[in-house]
């Protein structure tokens, strides 16, 4: 039997910081995935946007750490996670669009956000050689950003390991042992493994291993495409999403990394539900199409690489994140809707500093200022709002 | 570099000459050929800066395979070794990063475009054909995708005559010549459309594939099945300094020289003692491109003895136990230097020495380009492998692969057919690595014609006792296959020469005393042969031992294997030890001794796109605990345009020094793209229907 404080499941976007955060706060604390190495679910297919511009305060609040995280890894820790405060940039190309986002900018500015309305030339300056016809302009939010999934995900594991996180890959979580509404031990990768709390961090697999303990998680994931071009030299600023829908597509979004590649991804319409994660043909055709529509120049430009990954996904568009009532010893950290990269620093400090100050079922927050995070995402919610800027 | 005007092997050049501008300044090339050889013919060798630190790049695969030959044409970046030249181009070497066109007119058109086909061939090499006939002739509707103009795979760059049998796989016959049998075979059926200059770059769930037609437009094709007939790629080898522009594959080497007649170099040395490091020496010579020895870490050489031989007799040293230390040079190869190493591979003191070339050829062996069959098989794709991408062998095992390649696939399908044990059996022999040798009794020359074999070594060959017009040279039963050697027992050799011409590894001799003291020998000779007479010339025995200087007394050319026969009047004594003429003076082979250099291995460039070392890519493995070849992307290891296709099979060696066992690590994943698309290009943006291609090339390969 295996004995730890913590033991998460899922060394993902989520539980490789969460284990990171506790690990530094003296936590002796065990990651397990089935994957051979860290961040090989959803993690090292997200294209590496990070903002704080959401529509709610939990997420808001989660991403604003998660920023000031990531900007700071190289000043602080030493590693190169690529982050660039580039921006996130909506464009509107219809009066509906301008109307719903000038709406929407009400409640970001009520929320503190850093973001306001910025007309056609100005996003023309931005973003030169964008399509011009129709542009009406956008809602601009500078200090959001990107930077590299991997790179991070590498550096939270290696962070992790110096703070004496222990990893255990190829290890399968196989059967959870519930007793008095409690996890009282999980066999994984053909051993015991004992712990006063164990978090779920499993990802698009969220679900699978809740379930183990009797506990229904509606997390369902559904297939996004991405994919990167050769580099050139800089010409585009900001992470620029459109969010018009067409045919064969919802909305897509691309940005121009500090290496000088564009990292692209769209939302296939309908949506592909499951978790096939092979590549198919219809994506670069499309994607392709989208992106030179709005941006002409990139028919010069070479695609690199393509690949797919899933969106766990919840009723609302909003995480889950907390103990619930059948096994209130197993904290949920999942259901991050394609989030996961940009949420995981963020909410892996506040989940840490939450436990470490005596966070239980009761009082999740234990006695810090998160107990709003844990009332929003909480598992019992009704799921019936919907989230404006997924 | 000049072009190569004579070639003794290849026909002359049917070509247009046009102009483009080159940095500026007026340029001349060959309209059609790739870019890179245009620029490599007027001694260019930096194709670009590489934008992390400025490192001179130059061409390496030749292939389209890695992007180090990336060029700017008319203002946008392309791999150079697979964009015809065009009069008028104006193509720019590249510092850093590149900027992006400003072509800022909106989208004109998107247009998908697919095509339709029972089994899509991935690659026309000899097996790829091979396949294609087989499965034509079952009535299948086939599609052969090929990467280049001329289908044939690499058998357009050999110039040399095949092993194996005259029965199964055009044994005798140049390999540039049946790389033309095997497409003119297809042509006779309708069923089958073979698309040149059409790589597949992406394999995708819905079983169809993208290919990158022309390299300017992108065609889907769906498919029932699939054959992955892509061949295979060099490895490359760890030396500081591998990374140098000059430095380069031995197959990107014999498309510059053979290929695209382009003398790649002045003197060039070879890395690795295989049958392709062998042959390459041998291209080189024929080139009239010097070559300053082999060298081969291994303490026996790797290829055909009869390779080996015959690259000896014509004065190319193999050194045995010895690596490359290090290479060094202004931008560009220009010298390096080697050493002797101890059983643990370790350079030894005081055995160093420095050779001055301008090129380097990597001949280490190959890999097979099986992406597309890993994909497949993760898809559920129904797919056969043949040729090299399925096991590394000669191209004579892949023509015959090929066939057994397609009976599997039609077995797969449904068809009653069935792979006859035959066929296997065939198929294992002409794959043989090298069997036993054995020595030869003396001959003593007669007056009579007597054929001398300089074949010792077991390996599948038989063209000079299925030319022999009085059925005087039989292989003499030991394994009863093509293995074994031949010899002479008929009554009579009617001193026809057809054994000599047709020997591909130039191992045979024909000898016959003219007096009490003077004998005649006849040497194949598949260089110019432009000399007088009574010229004189070193005559060499097997392994290229000087035996006597003697004066050719007479020429005659074979038409049929295009190989000259020289007959020279030598001492009797000696005449049946003759084997060959060296051709090179060996002062071109000598090397400078010098200390042994302060050279550490962990400086060599692993992954070429990105620029990281062996050192860097240990650490890394070390400081983060890494079993899984995947995490090094946060390096960007492999993150590059070639996508690990040409570090991938050096990694196995940083994880070795890391401490870590390979059968531990996880394998890197495959995604596409296979090779670098244009987002217009992959909308066909602005261009004709499909209907074009589809037409012109349908039956006509």
């Amino acid at each position: 039997m295996k004995n730890y404080d913590v033991i998460i499941i899922g060394a993902g976007s989520i539980g490789v910081p969460l284990a990171w955060q506790l690990a530094e706060r003296g936590v002796r604390v065990a990651v397990l995935d089935h994957e051979p190495s860290w961040g090989r679910g959803q993690n090292r297919a997200a294209i590496g946007g990070l903002r704080a511009t959401h529509s709610d305060p939990a997420k808001i609040r989660i991403c604003l750490e998660s920023i000031s995280i990531v900007s700071t890894m190289k000043e602080a820790y030493g590693f190169d996670v690529e982050w660039e405060q580039g921006g996130y940039l909506y464009v509107a190309y219809d009066v509906e669009r301008k109307a719903e986002f000038l709406a929407l900018l009400k409640v970001q500015k009520a929320a503190g956000l850093n973001i306001d309305w910025i007309d056609a030339e100005q996003v023309k300056a931005l973003a030169p050689g964008i399509n011009a016809t129709g542009l009406l302009g956008g809602t601009f939010s500078p200090g959001d950003g990107f930077a590299s999934s991997i790179m991070a995900n590498t550096a939270y594991h290696k962070l992790a390991l110096d703070a004496g996180a222990d990893f255990y890959f190829n290890t399968k979580v196989e059967d959870i042992r519930m007793k008095g509404g409690k996890v009282a031990s999980i066999t994984a990768g053909g051993e015991e493994w004992s712990s006063p709390l164990f978090i779920n961090a499993a990802g698009a697999e969220a679900s699978d291993i809740a379930s183990l303990a009797g506990v229904v998680l509606p997390v369902h994931p559904d297939c996004h495409e991405a994919g990167v071009t050769e580099p050139v030299e800089h010409f585009m600023r900001p992470m620029l999403v459109d969010i018009r829908p067409d045919a064969e597509s919802g909305n897509y979004y691309f940005y121009q990394a500090q290496t000088g590649q564009i990292v692209f991804c769209i939302t296939p319409r309908p949506q592909i539900w499951g978790r096939d994660k092979d590549s198919t043909s219809a994506f670069l055709p499309l994607c392709s199409r989208r992106l030179l529509e709005l941006y002409p120049r990139l028919r010069n430009l070479r695609v690199r690489r393509t690949w797919r990954g899933m969106y766990p996904m919840t009723p609302d568009g909003l995480p889950i994140v907390g103990y619930p009532e059948k096994a209130e010893n197993f904290l949920q950290a999942a259901g991050m809707c394609g989030q996961g990269f940009m949420m995981g620093p963020g909410l892996g400090k506040i989940l840490a500093e939450s436990i470490v100050s005596g966070g239980t079922r009761a009082n999740p927050a234990g006695s810090t200022p998160y107990a709003f995070v844990f009332d929003e995402l909480a598992c019992s919610r009704t799921f019936d709002h919907v989230e404006l800027l997924k | 570099m000049p072009r190569i005007q004579a070639h003794p092997v290849l026909a002359d050049r049917q070509a247009t000459e046009v102009g483009f501008m080159f940095n500026g300044e007026s340029a001349r090339g060959y309209e059609g050929e790739a870019v890179s050889s245009s620029l490599v013919a007027l001694g260019i060798s930096q194709f670009s800066l590489h934008h992390k630190d400025l490192a001179p790049q130059g061409l390496f695969c030749a292939n389209g395979q890695c992007s180090q030959c990336t060029v700017l044409i008319d203002g946008i970046p392309r791999k150079a070794c697979v964009s015809p030249l065009k009069a008028g181009m104006d193509i720019r070497t590249l510092s850093g990063l590149p900027s992006l066109p400003t072509a800022d007119m909106p989208l004109r058109q998107a247009e998908k475009r697919t095509l339709r086909t029972d089994i899509l061939i991935i690659g026309g090499g000899p097996s790829g054909l091979s396949a294609a006939y087989e499965l034509g002739k079952m009535g299948f509707q086939v599609i052969v995708a090929d990467d280049k103009e001329s289908v044939g795979g690499k058998l357009v760059l050999q110039t040399h005559k095949f092993f194996g049998s005259e029965q199964d796989c055009y044994a005798g016959v140049r390999g540039i010549e049946i790389a033309g049998l095997l497409s003119d075979k297809l042509k006779r059926l309708p069923n089958v459309q073979v698309l040149k200059n059409a790589p597949v770059v992406a394999l995708f769930k819905d079983r169809k594939a993208g290919i990158y037609k022309d390299y300017s437009s992108y065609v889907l094709v769906e498919f029932t099945a699939i054959v992955v007939a892509t061949g295979a790629r060099e490895k490359g080898v760890l030396f500081p300094g591998n990374d140098l522009p000059g430095i380069y594959g031995a197959g990107a080497f014999q498309t510059l020289v053979n290929r695209d007649r382009v003398k790649a170099a002045r003197r060039i040395f070879i890395v690795g003692s295989g049958n392709v490091g062998l042959i390459a020496a041998y291209h080189a010579l024929q080139a009239d491109i010097e070559v300053a020895g082999i060298v081969e870490i291994m303490g026996r050489i790797n290829g055909y003895k009869v390779h080996a031989d015959k690259i000896r007799r014509m004065g190319v040293p193999i050194h045995l136990n010895t690596t490359v230390l290090k290479a060094e040079g202004k931008g560009k190869v220009q010298r390096i230097t080697t050493a002797k190493v101890d059983d643990q591979f370790r350079p030894i003191a005081g055995t160093s020495l420095a050779y001055d070339v301008d090129a380097v050829l990597i001949a280490t062996g190959l890999s097979p380009c099986d992406e597309f069959l890993r994909q497949a098989k993760s898809y559920g794709i129904i797919a056969v492998a043949a040729g090299d991408a399925e096991e590394i062998a000669e191209a004579s095992s892949a023509m015959f692969g090929g066939k057994i390649a397609a009976y599997q696939l039609a077995e797969l399908l449904g068809r009653k057919v069935e792979v006859r044990e035959s066929w296997k059996q065939t198929r294992e022999v002409l794959k043989s690595k090298p069997g036993d040798s054995f020595s030869r009794s003396p001959v003593i020359p007669g007056a009579e014609w007597r054929p001398v074999f300089f074949c010792s070594e077991q390996i599948p060959c038989n063209p000079c006792s299925t030319v022999c017009p009085s059925s005087s040279i039989h292989l003499r039963p030991l394994r009863g296959t093509i293995m074994d050697l031949p010899y002479f027992d008929g009554e009579k050799c009617l001193g026809c020469m057809a054994c000599v011409s047709s020997c591909p590894g130039l191992a045979i001799s024909l000898v016959r005393r003219l007096n009490e003291t003077e004998a005649e020998v006849v040497l194949p000779w598949e260089f110019g042969a432009g000399f007088p007479e009574d010229q004189e010339m070193d005559l060499v025995d097997q392994e290229g031992s000087f035996v006597e200087r003697a004066p050719v007394i007479g020429k005659r050319f074979s038409k049929k294997n295009r190989t000259w026969l020289l007959s020279f009047r030598t001492r009797v004594g000696k005449a049946t030890s003759i084997a060959g003429i060296r051709v090179q003076d060996p002062a071109v082979t000598k090397g400078e001794a010098v200390d042994l250099p302060d050279a550490d291995e962990l400086d060599s460039i692993v992954c070429r796109c990105e620029r990281i070392t062996l050192g860097e890519i240990v650490s890394f493995i070390k400081d983060n605990d890494v079993r899984d070849i995947n995490q090094l992307k946060s390096l960007r290891v492999g993150m590059g345009a070639c996508g690990g296709k040409t570090c991938s099979q050096l990694l196995a060696k940083a994880f070795r020094l890391a401490g870590i066992d390979m059968a531990e690590v996880e394998p890197a994943s495959v995604r596409p793209l296979f090779m670098e698309v244009p987002m217009g290009e992959i909308v066909n943006e602005g261009l004709e229907r499909l209907g074009s291609v589809d037409a012109s090339q349908r039956g006509a390969p």
